[in-house]
Parts: structure tokens; sequence; C-alpha cells
């Protein structure tokens, strides 16, 4: 009896720590369940209060944001936009991690502390004199102006995440490689690379992700034509009423590669993040 | 004969060497200036300026350090400052008591972690203008969800979005929900990485699990600690649209943030050279507080 009441307060403590993480999980994810459930109802019951949890689902709001809207072009925008931002973010984002990983100079620290300043950068400060730029070379409206300024940003994550994987890679592999003939480019191409791929992987899909959710440039930079997915979200929102139906059905909609991703990424995610300063 | 060029290559190829750096960082660092130069030039010349809606079409005055001037003489500025420096100090705070809380239950041996990570993990991933919706909608007063339940507890329904004193908190609560859970992995990650023998010698000289997590877990994270505390305060100082969405600055600015008065004087009084100062502003804050985050960092190094 005595021995068995540590072992009951251990299975206790057990089962509060599952309380607890389930707690975080609800509410983590309970006000996205909401936005997906809102979207798949008659657009009459959302202010319905008490809210109503059982109802026949509907894809009238579906249609109607299919309907009402160059969705599809939309769409292609944010996908164009996102991958041609993250492929360039990736590649000099990679060379540069490289450099930082491998090498130390004078300034070493400080300069890629500075790599972080473009981070900075509060984007209501740039975005006027953007516009004016990207006004004077005719290029408002346009996907181009959009991946340029959404460079700003991913470069800095992407060499940021990056320095954390190289350094998990051995510097022996290379220098084994070198003394075998190989170049130092041809160390990285051939030993190094491969093996941060998945690094590389999550890498990607954070930039992308940035990329998928931004807004503010794409409201001020964009119009009709190179327009991206989250701006038509808030086009369901004019002075005169707030179509939540529609809202909650795009948003769904853009949520969709956010979902998917954060299921395969997480592991690397943060171990990416996290690394980029702490290791020397 | 031979002599001589072998000695020039040398230095030549000493040269190379010391030039090797360069050519895997210099890419990005050069597309990031060219970039950035214009829109940063541009800024700092508009700051100088007098450009508003009355002035643009007759030549913009030069008028030197006015607009920095006048705004320390601001109420409105100043007092965006002030929110600002509220949000992310209230902001940071949550994320990281809970996010250490969170850390501290998920680095604990359950069964499908994997799949509460991903979960937990949602938030930070989520469109920013989705989060201010879907939080729009749930803080409404008539019709929120939040006041509904809270009332069949037998709580008041509360004005989140539209008093001045609930505001702020709103602004935060969202924030807090947004990110927790990026602190918590960033934790996670670190108290992944801690080595077990501290914690042995520790346990054997009859430390108690709280003084092992104040005097041996916090130390051995702060690296990690401090990464993280750069990160989040990059992003909670120059929040936008988030606060804009549920909010738009109001109640009364009561969570007009530096962006957000940025947003006001640059887009709708089109006042560009005062919009551009305190943008200017802003950044100096941002650059002292996170050199000095920087440089702790670079300590633990």
């Amino acid at each position: 009896m005595q021995s068995n009441f540590p072992r009951l307060v251990k299975r206790l403590s057990k089962i509060f720590i599952y309380i607890l993480v389930i707690l975080a999980v609800f509410l983590s994810i309970a006000p996205i369940v909401y936005l997906v459930l809102t979207s798949f109802k008659e657009p009459e019951l959302t202010f319905v209060i008490p809210p109503v949890w059982s109802f026949t689902p509907t894809l009238k709001n579906y249609k109607e944001v299919l309907s009402s809207t160059d969705f599809n072009k939309y769409f292609l925008n944010s996908v164009i936009t996102a991958l041609s931002t993250t492929a360039i973010a990736l590649t000099l984002g990679t060379l540069a991690a490289y450099g930082f990983s491998r090498f130390r100079f004078r300034g070493h620290f400080w300069l890629k502390m500075s790599s972080l300043i473009p981070q900075m950068l509060p984007p209501i400060a740039i975005i006027v004199p953007l516009y004016v730029l990207f006004s004077r070379l005719d290029w408002i409206d346009t996907r181009q102006s959009l991946i340029i300024s959404y460079l700003t940003f991913t470069i800095p994550l992407c060499t940021w995440m990056m320095i954390g994987f190289f350094d998990d890679v051995p510097i022996e592999l290379e220098e084994a490689a070198m003394i075998d003939g190989c170049s130092r480019f041809g160390a990285l191409s051939r030993i190094s690379l491969p093996l941060v791929v998945p690094g590389m992987a999550a890498t990607a899909i954070l930039a992308f992700l940035y990329c998928w959710n931004e807004f503010l440039y794409a409201v001020i930079l964009t119009g009709r034509n190179a327009r991206t997915l989250p701006v038509i979200i808030t086009s369901f929102m004019t002075n005169k009423s707030v179509l939540w139906g529609r809202i909650a059905a795009s948003g769904t909609l853009v949520l969709i590669p956010v979902l998917i991703f954060a299921l395969l990424a997480q592991r690397y995610l943060v171990r990416g993040l996290a690394k980029g300063a702490v290791k020397g | 004969m031979n002599l001589p060029q072998s000695q020039v290559s040398n230095k030549y190829r000493r040269l190379i060497r010391k030039l090797e750096p360069a050519f895997y960082i210099a890419p990005a660092f050069v597309v990031l200036t060219v970039v950035l130069l214009y829109p940063l030039g541009y800024a700092l010349w508009l700051s100088f300026h007098e450009w508003t809606l009355r002035t643009f079409k007759q030549g913009i005055p030069f008028i030197g350090f006015q607009n920095y001037t006048d705004l320390f003489s601001n109420p409105d500025f100043l007092n965006s400052i002030k929110i600002t420096f509220t949000f992310v100090f209230l902001a940071i705070s949550f994320e990281f008591i809970l996010g250490m809380g969170l850390a501290l239950l998920l680095n604990q041996e359950l069964k499908g972690r994997g799949l509460f990570r991903s979960m937990i993990l949602l938030p930070m991933m989520c469109t920013n203008v989705v989060i201010g919706l879907i939080w729009r909608l749930l803080l409404n007063y008539q019709y929120g969800l939040v006041n509904y339940y809270l009332g069949r507890l037998g709580i008041l329904p509360i004005e989140w979005l539209s008093s001045p004193k609930v505001a702020m908190a709103s602004v935060v609560l969202v924030d807090v929900w947004n990110t927790t859970s990026f602190v918590a992995l960033m934790l996670l990650a670190g108290l992944q990485s801690l080595p077990d023998e501290p914690y042995e010698a520790a346990k054997m000289d009859g430390a108690s699990e709280l003084q092992s997590f104040f005097f041996l877990t916090l130390p051995l994270l702060k690296p990690i600690i401090l990464v993280t505390l750069l990160w989040r305060f990059i992003d909670t100082f120059r929040i936008f649209d988030v606060v804009y969405l549920l909010t738009a600055g109001g109640p009364a600015r009561a969570t007009e943030t530096v962006s957000i008065y940025i947003y006001r004087y640059g887009f709708q009084s089109f006042n560009l050279g005062v919009a551009a100062a305190s943008a200017f502003i802003m950044l100096l804050i941002m650059l002292v507080f996170a050199g000095l985050l920087a440089r702790s960092i670079g300590q633990e190094e």
C-alpha cells in the first residue's frame, strides 16, 4: 500500500500533464476549427447565438468566393510570387550561410547579425519609397515588384536558418574531400549540400509561408493583376457589410498549404530557427 | 626567374583565400543592398522634407530636422511609442511564461508528441489576415463566441475590442495565441539539447526539481532564450496587420502602435515626411535594442 503511493502520484501527474497538453492543443486549434466550420455554414447561421454546432454543411460560401473573384488568377499569383521568392532567397541564403558557417574572419559575428537588419525594417517604413521606385520603373501591380520586396525578409530568414543546419555538418567531411582533390565548392555541392537537404526543405517551407501570408506589401503594391490571396480575403469587408461566410471560406482556402506544411515540417522548422546563432 | 613568380602566385593565393568567404556571403548582401538602397535613401530624403498633399505640387521644401523635432513634441507619436513598448513588454512576458510551461510539458515523454507539436505549431504559421479576422469575430461583443461562453460561466460580456481599457489586453491576447507556440518550440529545441550530467550531479546533491530548473535549466538555456527574445522583439515591435485588422489602432488610439501611427500619417493624411521621420526613429530604437540583445548573444558564443 505504502509503496504504491509514489507510483499513484506519478500516474496522476502524468494524467495532469496530458490534460494540460490537450488544453493547449485545444486553445491552439479551436479558432481555426471555428473558421473552417463557419465557412461551411449558411451565411445566416454565422451570427446565431447560441452558436449552432450541428448544421448541414453547404458549399455556398465557396461557390461565391470562386465565382465573385478571379480566385484562380490570384491563387496563381500567390504561388508564383512565393515560389520565385523562395527559390532566389534560398539560393542566396544557403551560399551566405555556408560562408558564415565555414569561415571565421574579422567582424564575422557582427556581419552575421547585420544580415538581420533588413528583417528589422518595418515594412510600413519602406513601402512608400518602394512604391515610388516601382512606379518609376512602371512595375506597380506586377509580380516582380512583390518578389523583390519579399526578398528583403526572406534572404535574412534563409541565411539565419541555414547557418544552423551547416553547423551540424562536421567540417571534417569536407576536409577529407578536399584532401582527395575536391575544390571547396565541389566539397560544398557534393558533400555538405546533400546533408542539409532536410534543413533546406524546412527553410524553404518557412520562407514560402512568410510570402504566402504577407499582406501589407501586397495590398499596397498590387492592384487587379498581381494581387495575392490575403488581399482577397479583406476584399469581402466593405464599408457597408462584412461578408463573414466568404471571409471564412477564402481564409480556409488560404490556410490549406499552411496546414499541410505544418504537419510536414514541424520537426525541422524549430531546430533551424533555434540554431542560427546559438552555435558559435 | 622562377622564385619571384611563385612568390607572386603565393601572394595571389593568399588573397584568394582571404576573399573566399566573400564569394559565398557577398551575393546575398549585394542583393539586399541593391533592393534596399533606394527605398532607404528616399525615405531618409523624405524625412528631411515637408511632403504633404499641399506641398508636393509646388516643390517640396527642405526643412532639416523639423519633422524629427516636431515628432518629439507630438503627443500622438509619443503615445504610439508608449503603446508599442507596453505591447512588446506584455506580449513577450506572457509568451515566455506560457511558452516555457508548454516547452516543459512537451519535453515529457508523451504518446503522440509529434502530432501535439504540429497542432500547437499551427497558430504561428497562420496567415495574419486570417488571424486578425477570426479573432475579430470571436471577440465580437454581441455575437462573439468568447462572450457567449463566458456568459454561460456567469461572466458579464466584455467589450474586448471597443473599450479603450480592454483593447490592449485583447491585442496582447491574440498575439499570445499567435506566437506562444513559436517561443515554446524554440525553448523545446533548447531543452532537448541540454546535457544530462549536471542534472544527475544536482540530484545527488539533493537539489529539488524547482532548484535545478532555476539554477541549471534557465542558465543553460540562456543563449536560446536570448535568440528567441531577439526574434520576438523584432516581430512585436513592428507589428501591424493583426492589430490593424483587430482594432485599427483604436479605440481612442489605445492600440495605436508606431507602425499604425506611420500608416495613418503616410496613407491617410499623406504626410510622407513625418511618416518617414517616425519610421527612422522607430528603426533606431529597434537597432539599439536588437544591438544590445545581439551583444549578449555574442558574449554567449
